[in-house]
């Protein structure tokens, strides 16, 4: 079951302190994210926006301490992080399921990692808690190939909640499903959500799913040298209701607020871009007749 | 409802797809659709093979080579019953030898009834023979003759020119003593002129000479056939008398009893032996005789190695390599696919040896084997093999060990290119979730690298037991291990009328045997893949 | 009364031979029908009763095969299985390592190998397979231009022996345009290679001396010599890669069947009645089975009598039974018709040139199976004459080494065993007392050969190595 949390909340539980990453020797560093700070409390629900290509996943990446930082610390209760684990649980946007293990096989995998003093019973019942949370289980037995993409995106949410880990990395879970399904799995996460009560970083380009789900909006600016741009709070009130939402007025101005910020965002960028425009030479269009030495045969300019 | 789909999977998984549709068909699934589809798949092919037997019995007869004509198809489907039929006797002697009682007599008693329509059977043939030669000869000599005749006129007409103008030639010679430059001038021109005409009638009488060697060549298909009749018979009677002789005197039975009765003899001899009578003598040779009495009962008929028995040792022989060359190459490709700098030490051996053939292998290997194995007979390995309950009756030696090595050399590589290959690209999201499950080297290995690559490593154990086996066969009859080689090497150096034939059936048992193994991987690839995109035809 | 006649068998040169023979009859505790008074021989206590022996699809291997489908080797008490091997080389080496008990073997075999040109081992021979059967045959363009040179071969049947002379000019001529006639044998050490030289050699033709470092055997050749092995003659010598090669059946009327060549000479011309092929063991494989040798021995000689049974009129009443026997697949494999030929007494030359030649396979009249001493000596001659031994030897070593090879008193306790049991007669022991033939002149080029003056044998030739005379009383 959930570990139970520390009561009260902490502050700083996951923390970006003044953290960049780059590639390159040190005097010609071309950094992707620079001076990203953010600082993330316990069991809260935060998303991450941006436009595509500003990278959103190194960030994950470097959450889940897959990628060390060139500069700065990232932290999570204090300590640093310096190699990825089932405390920081990440969910791929390409799901990243094994094709050759069953449903149940996934999911079990993470279990018995996890947790390899458990006994096998108590695996199986782990593991069919976690894939009826997501209602799977009449595909327990089906692999991934069998499975449509919202159903392998649920099997994704399954492995990860099994790892029971402190923290969820969501990489733009659902960018790659239908809106209808995208609608479905957006409930069940906050539902989950609700349940266990764990803290959420959700990366996505959609900004409706975006206030629908988080505490807290947080912009990623255009690459290079993204850094994370100051917060828009979300005060709705939970639980929210997808249909009654798009006629709150709060919701309306939060979304067009954002909305403008990044369009502005990506507006200056291609400005600052635009500033590097090379002047083409002048040059006069070319004869291409030649003359012709024939009198009366030639071209207009004879 | 539930059979439909078990065997449709079953259908899919083994790769032979174009049996869906006769399934289908069977349940009344779409019957038209089924129908185009068996018409396709099942029926073009069927009447592309029948297109090529047709070709091929029409163009066969039209070369003729000095082995023989060119097999067509009936001959090599002949050819194929003569094999078994070899196969089968040397089965039916061994049987016999060790038949007792009723079931002895009975064989005997059908043995000799054959025997006695044999004899009539023989006669009629061997008189249809004669008459047949007769013709022929008569056709022979009708068409020969008058050519024998022209030749034979023509070598005395130009032998009888050439001595008078020789004589001639001499004569004016000796006429010439007393002449001048001129008289001798013409003489030269003379002797030129007598070399051009003796020249010109030589060719004259070789072209006669040709035609009458390419008359005599001349075939006769009716003499041929009635010849192979009598062969036939004279063979199965052959046969029989050496049956007949193991199921009668030669059996083991007999044996047993003949031996027993002696051994009794010695032993009223050794007891009853008066004061004056050497007891050592004849208590040794009571022993003597019981040991014989011994080996007797447990002796067997020295059953020579048929096609059936070389092909089940070639199989094993070949599984036995390409499980070494798994052995080897798997191990390897993972250690090359896991890092670069393994990778990058192979790959310079990879491309030296494995354009080597298996040919230039062979050699060393059985030099290098032989100088392990300097008493095969005594070695623990192969008494080892010995004892195993199936494959001890097949004789593993140092040269089975031999072949079976070259065909690991041979075939390992496209394993383990393979391998390093499908470990090498693994995906790199599959490697950040062992990450961050903080899966061990050992479990990331087994849970995660390997189930990738697997379909690549199977598919390169496909090619791997394709190249094996191929190599196998050509390894076998340098090694003359005893095998299909050995089969082709031996109707090779007996040069007989089947040979020809012979060659072709050996064509279509490898085709068909590679075939199946082939079919066998394609499963086990199929297996594995967990994806379908599943492997190629 | 045995005894005795065993006594002036054995000359005081084999007392080495005796004291061991002797020493076996008081070790062995079966006694063979030596002592007088038993009148079956018990069947020998054979240290091996399962056997593997080898042979090559030639018809003289037919002692081995007849000896195991007739029961000759149940007879013993032996069960014997008897396959093909691929060639000469891997039928040597699967003896010597062991693989195979014992061999149908080239006569030269056994001796090259105990003196140590090729793979070195001590091979050990009590029993020759067969006389003759060899035939050398060229091919038809080479016939032709022999038939232009000399017209008297130019006949349906033209008169035997043929000699090489006719072969003569047509080597010149290609020496002249700095070519070599090419012909092929089966072995190095192969009595068709000694053959086909000495037929080459008796008309002036020089084939080629070997030497330390020509292992070839082609130095100052007039003609070249290659090794061929027996199946792919026939197709070499239709791609013309050679003109003419010496081999034994089926493999010369082969030609003829398919038109492809002429045998011109067999061997029976060219040495009456000449040890062909014997059957050959390890010394360690004879030493380690003393009884089982003899046992061996004592069914191949009865396979020999069996082949070379003649009735009253003088036809051989069992080789037609053979030749079926032999035309199985597993054994020599050619087609009966093909086989039978030369088997039952007929050779052809041409379709039109058919011969009797009752004694072109020999296998045990004319005391063919004993192992003669000046057998061996008259291969080391050859095998001097041409510089496969590469050094002068003396007279006593031939002598010597033979003596090392060829086990008579084997053959000896083998026939007086089936003498004992009644399937051999005293009168067909070979009447002799050193195991050396008469001197003897039928050969092509009638030359003298005397096993016992083997330095004096080989100066008598025209081509070939001379060694000092001094040598001969050495």
């Amino acid at each position: 079951m959930s570990p139970i949390a520390q009561f009260p909340p902490r502050e700083s539980f996951l923390k970006l302190d003044h953290v960049s990453i780059g590639f390159g020797p040190e005097n010609e560093r071309v950094n992707i994210l620079e001076n990203v700070n953010l600082s993330v409390k316990e069991n809260e629900f935060v998303a991450v926006i941006g436009f595509s290509g500003a990278g959103k996943s190194t960030l994950v990446a470097l959450l889940a301490g897959l990628e060390q930082p060139t500069a700065g610390k990232v932290t999570m209760a204090g300590k640093p992080v310096t190699r990825p684990g089932p405390e920081r649980g990440v969910m791929f946007q390409t799901y990243s399921l094994l094709p050759w293990l069953s449903v149940f096989g996934n999911v079990e995998l993470a279990a018995k990692s996890v947790f390899p003093e458990k006994s096998k019973r108590e695996i199986r019942g782990h593991v069919e808690h976690y894939i009826e949370m997501v209602h799977l289980t009449p595909a327990m037995e089906k692999k991934p190939h069998e499975l449509s993409g919202g159903m392998r995106q649920r099997v994704s949410l399954a492995r990860t909640l099994a790892m029971q880990p402190e923290v969820l990395l969501l990489d733009e879970p659902l960018s790659a499903l239908d809106a209808l399904t995208r609608a479905v799995l957006q409930d069940e996460i906050l539902q989950i959500w609700e349940q266990e009560k764990k803290t959420v970083i959700l990366i996505t380009n959609d900004v409706d799913e975006a206030i629908l789900m988080a505490d807290r909006i947080i912009p990623l600016t255009m690459g290079p040298k993204a850094t994370l741009a100051e917060a828009f709070p979300v005060t709705l009130e939970r639980p929210r209701e997808r249909r009654t939402l798009t006629e709150n007025p709060e919701y309306q101005h939060l979304k067009t607020d954002i909305t403008s910020y990044l369009v502005n965002l990506n507006r200056e960028a291609r400005a600052s871009r635009g500033t590097r425009i090379i002047q083409m030479p002048s040059v006069a269009p070319k004869e291409f007749r030649p003359k012709s030495r024939v009198i009366g045969i030639g071209g207009k300019h004879a | 409802m539930a059979i439909k789909y078990k065997i449709l999977k079953a259908i899919n998984i083994s790769g032979m797809n174009f049996l869906a549709p006769v399934v289908r068909l069977a349940v009344g699934e779409d019957p038209q659709k089924q129908l185009r589809e068996i018409g396709r798949f099942i029926v073009v092919p069927a009447l592309a093979f029948l297109a090529f037997l047709l070709l091929w019995s029409v163009l066969a007869p039209k070369h003729k080579t000095k082995a023989g004509e060119v097999p067509t198809p009936r001959v090599t489907w002949e050819a194929t019953g003569g094999i078994w039929r070899f196969h089968d006797r040397e089965t039916r002697k061994d049987e016999a030898y060790q038949f007792t009682g009723g079931q002895r007599l009975e064989a005997l008693v059908a043995a000799k009834s054959r025997m006695a329509e044999l004899d009539a059977l023989e006669t009629k043939a061997k008189a249809e023979l004669a008459t047949v030669e007769a013709s022929s000869k008569e056709k022979y000599d009708a068409v020969v003759g008058p050519v024998k005749a022209a030749y034979d006129k023509a070598r005395e007409t130009t032998s009888e020119s050439r001595r008078t103008r020789t004589e001639a030639l001499k004569t004016e010679a000796a006429a010439l003593a007393n002449s001048g430059a001129d008289a001798r001038e013409e003489f030269i021109g003379h002797l030129k002129a007598a070399e051009v005409t003796t020249g010109k009638e030589k060719t004259d009488l070789d072209s006669l000479k040709d035609k009458y060697t390419e008359v005599q060549s001349i075939a006769f298909p009716e003499t041929k056939k009635a010849q192979r009749a009598v062969t036939l018979l004279a063979e199965e009677r052959q046969f029989l008398v050496k049956y007949i002789d193991m199921l009668g005197e030669g059996s083991r039975e007999v044996k047993v009893t003949e031996s027993k009765a002696k051994y009794d003899e010695a032993k009223t001899a050794f007891l009853n032996a008066g004061p004056d009578e050497d007891l050592f003598k004849l208590g040794s040779s009571l022993v003597k005789r019981q040991e014989l009495m011994a080996t007797t009962e447990t002796s067997s008929y020295a059953k020579p190695w048929t096609l059936p028995k070389q092909i089940v040792r070639s199989l094993l022989c070949v599984f036995a390599g390409f499980l070494l060359s798994s052995l080897i190459a798997i191990p390897l490709g993972i250690l090359c696919g896991l890092s670069p700098t393994f990778m990058a030490a192979t790959a310079p051996f990879v491309a030296l040896f494995k354009p080597v053939s298996p040919l230039v292998w062979l050699p060393i290997i059985m030099i290098i084997v032989g100088g392990f194995m300097p008493d095969p007979a005594n070695h623990w390995l192969i008494l080892l093999f010995g004892k195993i309950p199936f494959i001890g009756n097949y004789k593993i030696d140092p040269m089975f060990l031999s072949s079976a090595i070259t065909v690991a050399l041979c075939s390992l590589w496209a394993t383990l290119v393979n391998t390093a290959l499908g470990v090498g690209s693994v995906d790199k999201d599959h490697m950040n979730v062992a990450r961050v499950l903080r899966l061990g080297f050992w479990s990331r290995l087994f849970k995660i690298v390997i189930p990738t690559a697997l379909p690549l490593i199977f598919a390169g154990l496909r090619i791997s037991l394709g190249v094996g086996w191929m190599v196998l066969v050509a390894a076998e009859i340098l090694s003359t291990s005893e095998g299909i080689g050995k089969f082709v090497n031996d109707m090779y150096t007996n040069g007989s009328s089947q040979s020809f034939a012979q060659m072709f059936v050996v064509v279509f048992i490898v085709g068909i045997i590679g075939m199946i193994l082939d079919r066998i991987m394609v499963i086990f690839q199929r297996l594995v893949s967990f994806d379908n995109a599943s492997s190629a035809i | 009364m045995h005894e005795q006649h065993l006594e002036s068998i054995m000359e005081p040169n084999l007392l080495n031979s005796r004291r061991r023979f002797l020493s076996l009859l008081v070790a062995t505790p079966t006694l063979l029908g030596l002592a007088p008074g038993i009148s079956h021989a018990e069947k020998l206590a054979v240290e091996k009763d399962t056997l593997k022996l080898g042979f090559i699809k030639l018809t003289d291997c037919a002692p081995l095969v007849i000896a195991k489908e007739k029961g000759f080797f149940e007879d013993e008490g032996l069960q014997v299985e008897v396959t093909a091997q691929s060639n000469w080389k891997v039928l040597l080496d699967n003896v010597i390592t062991g693989n195979l008990d014992g061999a149908h073997m080239l006569s030269g075999q056994p001796i090259a190998a105990t003196i140590g040109i090729g793979t070195e081992a001590h091979i050990v021979t009590p029993y020759t397979l067969d006389l003759n059967g060899n035939a050398i045959t060229v091919s038809n363009s080479i016939w032709e231009k022999m038939q232009e040179n000399d017209p008297d071969l130019d006949s349906d049947k033209p008169k035997h022996p043929i000699s090489a002379a006719a072969l003569k000019p047509i080597t010149e001529d290609m020496l002249a345009e700095g070519k070599k006639l090419q012909m092929g044998m089966v072995f190095p050490v192969s009595t068709h290679n000694y053959e086909i030289r000495y037929w080459l050699a008796a008309a002036g033709i020089h084939p080629g001396f070997y030497s330390k470092t020509d292992l070839a055997g082609r130095t100052d050749a007039e003609v070249e010599l290659s090794v061929t092995p027996p199946p792919q003659m026939p197709a070499t010598l239709e791609a013309g890669t050679i003109s003419g090669y010496c081999v034994g059946e089926p493999w010369n009327q082969q030609a003829v069947a398919k038109g492809i060549g002429v045998p011109v000479v067999t061997n029976s011309e060219i040495w009456k009645n000449n040890p062909e092929k014997v059957f050959g063991v390890t010394k360690k494989w004879a030493d380690e089975n003393p009884n089982t040798i003899v046992a061996v021995t004592k069914a191949l000689i009865r396979a020999g009598k069996w082949l070379d049974e003649t009735d009253a009129s003088g036809k051989l009443v069992n080789r037609e039974e053979a030749c079926r026997i032999l035309s199985q697949p597993n054994y020599v494999g050619a087609d009966f018709e093909v086989i039978k030929n030369s088997m039952t007494g007929t050779f052809i030359f041409q379709k039109t040139d058919v011969q009797d030649m009752p004694d072109f396979n020999v296998f045990f009249k004319h005391d063919c199976s004993y192992p003669w001493y000046s057998d061996g000596v008259w291969f080391l001659t050859q095998m001097r004459r041409w510089g496969q031994i590469t050094e002068a030897k003396p007279a006593s070593w031939y002598a010597e080494t033979v003596k090392k090879i060829y086990l008579p008193e084997v053959y000896l306790k083998a026939a007086k065993a089936l003498i004992a049991e009644g399937h051999m007669t005293e009168d067909e022991l070979p009447k002799t007392t050193d195991g050396y033939k008469v001197a003897t002149k039928d050969f092509i080029d009638g030359n003298e050969y005397d096993g016992r003056k083997p330095i004096e044998y080989l100066n008598s030739f025209k081509i070939g190595i001379k060694d000092e005379a001094a040598l001969s009383s050495r």
